[in-house]
Parts: structure tokens; C-alpha cells; sequence
């Protein structure tokens, strides 16, 4: 089917570089203008929509290089992260270029251009960027051997996590649970910060998470990184097709379809829970919550701005009963930052913060539609802010709770007062935090008191120490909302059927009368 | 009792079917056509007025008020419609309990929070420690458009730095809203692309919102959601002035001005 597929496409790609050089010969006569592009009228496009990142020299030193992460490609070094040609090959296909300009690529900066330019505007950009390296004459000498796809299988998947977990292929990097939990620092060709890919999160993958996809990564490494090729025949790790495809299929299995973000899921239902709160992360209870899972955005509001973050989700559960409300935070870090952990500075940009989270509730729950400005309250309308902090080789995690009017006015307060608590842990690149505060306070002025049944807004942030964030550096959501949600009632049924009673009588008291007048008529 | 005249369908159940016809046409336009679920606190408001309006349109004369009511007099009063009687007054309650305990049951669904997008701006605004009278104010560089193309621009690149710099991650390196962290934010960041946002408004409206930001909304439309930092606080005047050139040359959309209307 791919194949057949591939061969399609190479058919049709020839038959537009005929169509191409023939109308090349109609209306000019200049020599061979490259196949399926005018560099030409690339150039002009090139200016007015990429030179931003890639720069007008395409060395990835546009205006806005500093600000992103990754950095934009410096096309003069003519090496491609993304490409189907071989290993030891530098030179891409043209078409693994028009792809990433087409489709864009997740997790970064890059759009998919597809929505402002034509096909062959784009097939324009993707020849004069060539010229960058020197590249428009270069032809790729040799292809990825896709050999015949092994389609997904419960023992293709299980050969596949054998060589993932064996001898120090995968593992090293992305460590046992997939989730890029890392072991050691890396660094791009550029010196630039480097994370190995979290495999449970395919929506973050540059090029797609369509097993072929996956399998040309595995075959060609990532270049420019320290994804290396697993297809050459000199590396001891080499693997072979079959083993290739298995790995891509196990790959594929890793996504956590329950923590996929979904734009319609924006309340967090507590359900009552049978007897005493969970209280620890791991309770099986936890199970049949419904997580929600909410995007993490840098701070670009308050300064100072931060533009690099490496946390991009928060998955939140809740629960409650007659006295408290317990909210488990769960989000993946890929590393736990405890400063003066050895291998945590190792790993981190040194010197390395506290991991920490926080949760942000309004002081009063609101009544209209007005609530307090998400970024920390305002003078009128108070937050309350919950902050756990992971702690250090000398001391232990915190919680601290204080109130803010925005940014500039907050107010430090006592979490213990509150009965606030909390319980964490860290697992294989995943941290787990637990909140538990009791419904209601002593301090009513100051501390919001849960209600049953109620909408109330809620938001979160996130810091990751090893990623130079602390203070206002740090991820957070836009307000969601949070619902207690009440146990089942018999209210509702009593009165519907004392409605229904009620209705009835007086429409039979209404054909009564009536019939008593006909009589009394007649 | 007699009848004024025989109608195709009677008037009740035009009135029925029109009520229904409203109701479903209003599901299938918002919900299938422009497949934006229509709130149901909305809906329930529409349909009121809906109801009210053309109860008053079925009932305008005493005549045709009659013809609404004699079928339910008829229904309870007429010993001849027993039958008929018997279901209605059998399905009607159990109608109006189901309604009622459905109606009682707590909703799930998020409370719908209506804003106005562009907002009446203010007659004028302060910011960089002075006042801007928001009906005079223009864009400086406005006129270099003509008079000095090459420096105009040289300004509209400067903006372009000020805009992949600052305002990219949300609004998009395509300006159509869609940058990197869009989804994450509610409300969602304007599309300069669509004809809708800056093609409809003043660069003195547009440097208004820039200027103040988000916190610089009136409550009509929401100053708490927005993520729109206050750029005053990050931007000099002229980075303003010149985004915005950025802005309109990027998308080919002409700001609007009162000297051409």
C-alpha cells in the first residue's frame, strides 16, 4: 500500500517536473530552471515570510533566533533534521523539504504553510532555500530501504519493546517508560539545549508519528543531534528492518491516548469519593477519575517574559467528600530537579531550581460572569495560590499558600492554618502532586470555601528547575473550571412527579367543570 | 361554535410548526452548518422571544385568537373527543415531569461567557505618561506610504522584527492567530488575516489595544481572560506604530480612516 503508494507519488512528482521543464522551454530560455521550483520567485517569498527566523542569509540567525527553542534551522550547513535519504547521506529529498514547509512541525515555531501559499509557491521556497548550501544542484545518492513495512502486531510490538529496553539503544535517552526521562545532558550541533523526545506525547513529534515516519527517524538518526542512525551498518546497535519496523511499532504504541488534550474537556469533575480521600498518588481510585488534560504556555505576560518552556501539559483529577477536596496534579518533567542532586545539576542547566506546580483558585467563587485576571487576581478580585515546591538535597518539598491582587501584591500566609497538604512523587519522568485542603476554613475572608455544585475557576503553573525556570519563568494555563460535582439526589424525581400530579388534577378539575356546566346547560 | 374557515392546516398546529421550524433551523445553522454547538442558556433566551413573537402574531385579532383556542376548549370540553383526551392527558405530564427532571439534573457543560470582540474604544487613552485623543490620532509613519516608499519599508521590516520578537507566539509567524501557544489561551488570539479583525478597525482603535493590553479592555468584553500583555510596558510608541504598519502590509488589508469614508 505504501509503496504502491510511494511509487504514485514519484510517478505524479515526474510528471510535474516534465509539465515543468516543458513550460520552462515554452517561456524562456534560459537553461534548466530547477525542476519543480523558481528559486527566483522563492526568494521573493522566502523575504517576505521566513527571513523573521531562518534569516535573510538562511543561517537561522533571523530576528527571533534568541527567543526560540528549538533554535530555526541554519540552512548554509545544508543539514536536515527531517529527511528520507539515506544515514550517510547529507542531502535531502526535495519533497522532505516541502513537507516541513507544508505541514510545518509541532512542538516548535514552524507553521504549516500550506494555509497562506500555493503548492507551488511553496515548491518555489523549498528550491531557493537549496541555494543556502549550495544544494540546488545536488541530487541525494542514496534512499532509506523501507524494506516491506511489518504492520502493527501484539508480537511485532513486543519485539519491538525488547530492542527498545536492550542493549542501550533507546532507553539511555528516552529512558524506560519512553517519556525522554533523561539520564544525560544533550546538546544540539549548535550547542543548543537538547531534550530527548517524550514518545508518549506523539502530537509533539516534529515529523508525524506515522510508523514510516518513525521508522525513517529510527534509519536516519536525527542530524544536528544526538539521535544517531540505528540503519549503519558500522554501529554496534545497528538493527535491521524488521527490527526497525518493530521498534517504530512499539513506538507507536507508547502514545497515552487518556492525556490528549481536548479543547471541549474544560471542567474538571469531582466525584464524591466512597469513604477517606486518596492519600497518596498512586491510589487505584485515582483510576476512575476523568482527567482533564489543560495546555501549559510560557509566561510571556508579566515580565520578565520567558520564551523556552520544556513542560507543555497538565493532566488534573479530583475528588472530594464531606470535608476536603483532593486534586492529583500529574504532568511529565523529564528530569526531577533537586539542586545539589548530582545528577539532577548533571542533567539540568546548572546551577538547576526546584521543580514546582501551583494552583490558582479565586477567593470568592464568582457569581457573574467576572472573574479575577488570570494572571495572579487584581486589586477587586483576590486569588488564592497553592505552590508546591520539590525541594533540595537539604531540604525537604514545601507547600505554600498566599494571596495575590495581581503580580506585584502578594501576600504570604500560613498553609498549615488552612489545613492545606501535600504528597508527590516522581516516577519514570512523571511527577504526581497531591493537594488536599478541607472544603471549608477558619478564615472565610481569605481562604475560598468549596461548594457543591458550583463553577469554579481554576488555573495552574508549572515550573521545571532544569530548564532555568524559577520566580515568574515558568508554564501556566488559561482559567478552567473546577465542579463538585454533588452525589446523585432523589429531589430532582420528587418534584417532577409532584409536577406531573399537579398537572394532571388540574386538568381533570378543568374537564370536570366543564362537564358539570354542559349538564347544569342543558 | 362555528368555525370562520376551513384551513389547510389549523392554526394551532401553525403555530406548533413554526415554533419547531424556528427551533430546528436555529440547531441545524449552528450546530451543523457552522459547526459551533449553540449554548443552551442561548438558545432557551431566542426561542422565548421566538414564542412570545409569534404568539402575538397568532393572536393580533380576536378572531384568529379564537381560532388558537377553540381546539383546546374542544379538546377538554367535547364529550365526542374522549379518546383523544385521555392520551393528551396522559402524555402531557409525563412530558412536563420528564422536562422538570431533566431541567433539575446539574449541567456539566462549562457556563458560556459572551464577550464583545472590539469593544467601543474609549474617546481617548492614557498611556507613556500622556494622553492620546483616540478620534485625532494617527499613525505617524502612515504618510511615508507615499511620500517615501523606501523608508516606509524599512519601517514596516522594523516592525516585522518588533512582531516575530513579541507578539508571534500567539498571534502566529502566519498572523492568522495560530502561533505555537493559540490553543492554550482563552479567549483564542486574533486573526489578522481574517477581514473581520484589522481591516474593520482604525490604527488608532489597533494601538489602543496594543497599548494597553488585555487589562486595558472594558468589562464588556472580558479584561480577565485575555492574555494580551500590556505593551506599553514592553514596547516604546514607535515599536507600536511600526507593528502595526507590520500588520496591515503582511496581510494586504488597508487600515480604516475617516478621510476615505
Amino acid at each position: 500500500m505504501n509503496n504502491s503508494g510511494n511509487a504514485m507519488r514519484k510517478i505524479n512528482q515526474l510528471m510535474i517536473r516534465l509539465l515543468g521543464a516543458m513550460l520552462a522551454m515554452l517561456f524562456t530560455v534560459a537553461p534548466a530552471i530547477a525542476a519543480s521550483g523558481d528559486a527566483e520567485n522563492g526568494k521573493i517569498i522566502y523575504e517576505k515570510r521566513c527571513i523573521w527566523c531562518h534569516g535573510g542569509d538562511g543561517d537561522g540567525s533571523g530576528a527571533a533566533e534568541k527567543f526560540l527553542n528549538p533554535p530555526p534551522r541554519n540552512f548554509e550547513d545544508g543539514q536536515y533534521k527531517f529527511k528520507t535519504t539515506g544515514f550517510d547521506d547529507m542531502v535531502p529529498n526535495d519533497e522532505d523539504n516541502f513537507r516541513m514547509v507544508r505541514d510545518g512541525m509541532p512542538g516548535t515555531a514552524m507553521p504549516g504553510w500550506k494555509a497562506l501559499l500555493s503548492e507551488q509557491e511553496m515548491w518555489d521556497v523549498v528550491q531557493y532555500v537549496k541555494t543556502f548550501a549550495g544544494y540546488e544542484e545536488e541530487k541525494p545518492e542514496t534512499q532509506i530501504d523501507y524494506g516491506t513495512q511489518i504492520p502493527t502486531s501484539p508480537e511485532s510490538i513486543a519485539a519491538g519493546k525488547k530492542l527498545f529496553e536492550d542493549g542501550d539503544r533507546c532507553v539511555e535517552c528516552h529512558g524506560k517508560a519512553g517519556k525522554g526521562s533523561a539520564t544525560k545532558s544533550l546538546k544540539g550541533d549548535y550547542k543548543e539545549r537538547t531534550w530527548p523526545r517524550n514518545l508518549t506525547k506523539p502530537w509533539t513529534f516534529r515529523a508525524s508519528n506515522d510508523p514510516k515516519d518513525i521508522f525513517s527517524r529510527i534509519s536516519t538518526g536525527i542530524p544536528g543531534t544526538q539521535m544517531p542512525s540505528f540503519a549503519d551498518p558500522k554501529s554496534k546497535k545497528k538493527l535491521s528492518i524488521e527490527e526497525r519496523w518493530n521498534v517504530a511499532n512499539y513506538v507507536v504504541s507508547l502514545a497515552k491516548t487518556k492525556e490528549v488534550v481536548d479543547a471541549e474537556n474544560t471542567v474538571i469533575k469531582a466525584e464524591v469519593a466512597e469513604g477517606d480521600l486518596p492519600a497518596t498518588t498512586d491510589d487505584e481510585r485515582w483510576d476512575q477519575a476523568v482527567p482533564s488534560t489543560f495546555l501549559l504556555v510560557p509566561q510571556i505576560i508579566g515580565k520578565p517574559r520567558f520564551f523556552k518552556p520544556s513542560n507543555d501539559t497538565i493532566t488534573v483529577r479530583a475528588m472530594y467528600n464531606d470535608k476536603a477536596v483532593a486534586l492529583l496534579l500529574e504532568w511529565d518533567d523529564r528530569s526531577k530537579s533537586i539542586p545539589g542532586d548530582e545528577l539532577a545539576e548533571k542533567i539540568g542547566d546548572s546551577p538547576i531550581s526546584e521543580d514546582g506546580v501551583a494552583v490558582q483558585l479565586p477567593v470568592v467563587i464568582p457569581t457573574e460572569m467576572e472573574k479575577p485576571y488570570w494572571g495572579m487576581g487584581d486589586a477587586t478580585h483576590p486569588v488564592n495560590i497553592w505552590q508546591w515546591k520539590s525541594g533540595t538535597t537539604k531540604a525537604p518539598e514545601t507547600i505554600a499558600l498566599s494571596n495575590a491582587m495581581g503580580f506585584a501584591t502578594i501576600e504570604k500566609r500560613d498553609a498549615a492554618a488552612s489545613g492545606l497538604q501535600i504528597k508527590s512523587s516522581y516516577d519514570n519522568g512523571t511527577w504526581r502532586v497531591l493537594f488536599t485542603r478541607p472544603l471549608s476554613t477558619d478564615d472565610a475572608e481569605k481562604d475560598l470555601q468549596f461548594a457543591e455544585g458550583r463553577f469554579i475557576p481554576v488555573a495552574f503553573a508549572a515550573w521545571d528547575g532544569s530548564n532555568s525556570e524559577s520566580g515568574s519563568k515558568h508554564t501556566m494555563t488559561t482559567w478552567y473550571w473546577m465542579l463538585l460535582k454533588p452525589a446523585p439526589s432523589s429531589m430532582p424525581l420528587a418534584i417532577a412527579v409532584l409536577v406531573m400530579g399537579l398537572l394532571l388534577g388540574g386538568l381533570m378539575w378543568w374537564a370536570r367543570s366543564a362537564a358539570a356546566k354542559d349538564t347544569e346547560n342543558a | 361554535m362555528s368555525m370562520t374557515k376551513k384551513r389547510l392546516i389549523p392554526r394551532l398546529l401553525q403555530f406548533a410548526l413554526v415554533i419547531a421550524g424556528v427551533y430546528f433551523g436555529f440547531v441545524l445553522l449552528f450546530d451543523v452548518i457552522l459547526g459551533a454547538l449553540i449554548p443552551k442558556s442561548l438558545l432557551s433566551m431566542y426561542m422565548f422571544f421566538v414564542i412570545a413573537g409569534t404568539f402575538m402574531v397568532f393572536t393580533c385579532t380576536e378572531e384568529s385568537a379564537r381560532e388558537m383556542v377553540d381546539p383546546i376548549k374542544a379538546l377538554v370540553e367535547d364529550p365526542s373527543k374522549k379518546i383523544v383526551r385521555n392520551i393528551v392527558y396522559a402524555v402531557l405530564p409525563l412530558l412536563a415531569g420528564a422536562y422538570i427532571f431533566t431541567s433539575l439534573q446539574l449541567s456539566f457543560e462549562a457556563p458560556v461567557e459572551l464577550r464583545s470582540i472590539h469593544p467601543a474604544p474609549p474617546a481617548s487613552l492614557k498611556a507613556y505618561g500622556k494622553r492620546f485623543d483616540l478620534a485625532t490620532l494617527e499613525n505617524p509613519y502612515r504618510k511615508l506610504e507615499k511620500s517615501d516608499p523606501e523608508k516606509f519599508k524599512k519601517l514596516v521590516f522594523e516592525g516585522g522584527e518588533v512582531y516575530i520578537k513579541n507578539c508571534q507566539y500567539c498571534h502566529g509567524d502566519r498572523l492568522d492567530g495560530k502561533g505555537p501557544y493559540a490553543d492554550g489561551l482563552n479567549p483564542t488570539p486574533l486573526n489578522f488575516q481574517d477581514v473581520g479583525t484589522i481591516a474593520q478597525l482604525q490604527e488608532s482603535y489597533v494601538f489602543w489595544r496594543i497599548a494597553t493590553g488585555g487589562p486595558g479592555l472594558p468589562k464588556e468584553a472580558a479584561p480577565w481572560i485575555s492574555a494580551m500583555p500590556v505593551w506599553e510596558d514592553f514596547l516604546s510608541e514607535d515599536e507600536i506604530w511600526k507593528v502595526i504598519l507590520y500588520l496591515y502590509d503582511y496581510t494586504g488589508m488597508r487600515p480604516r480612516s475617516w478621510k476615505h469614508e
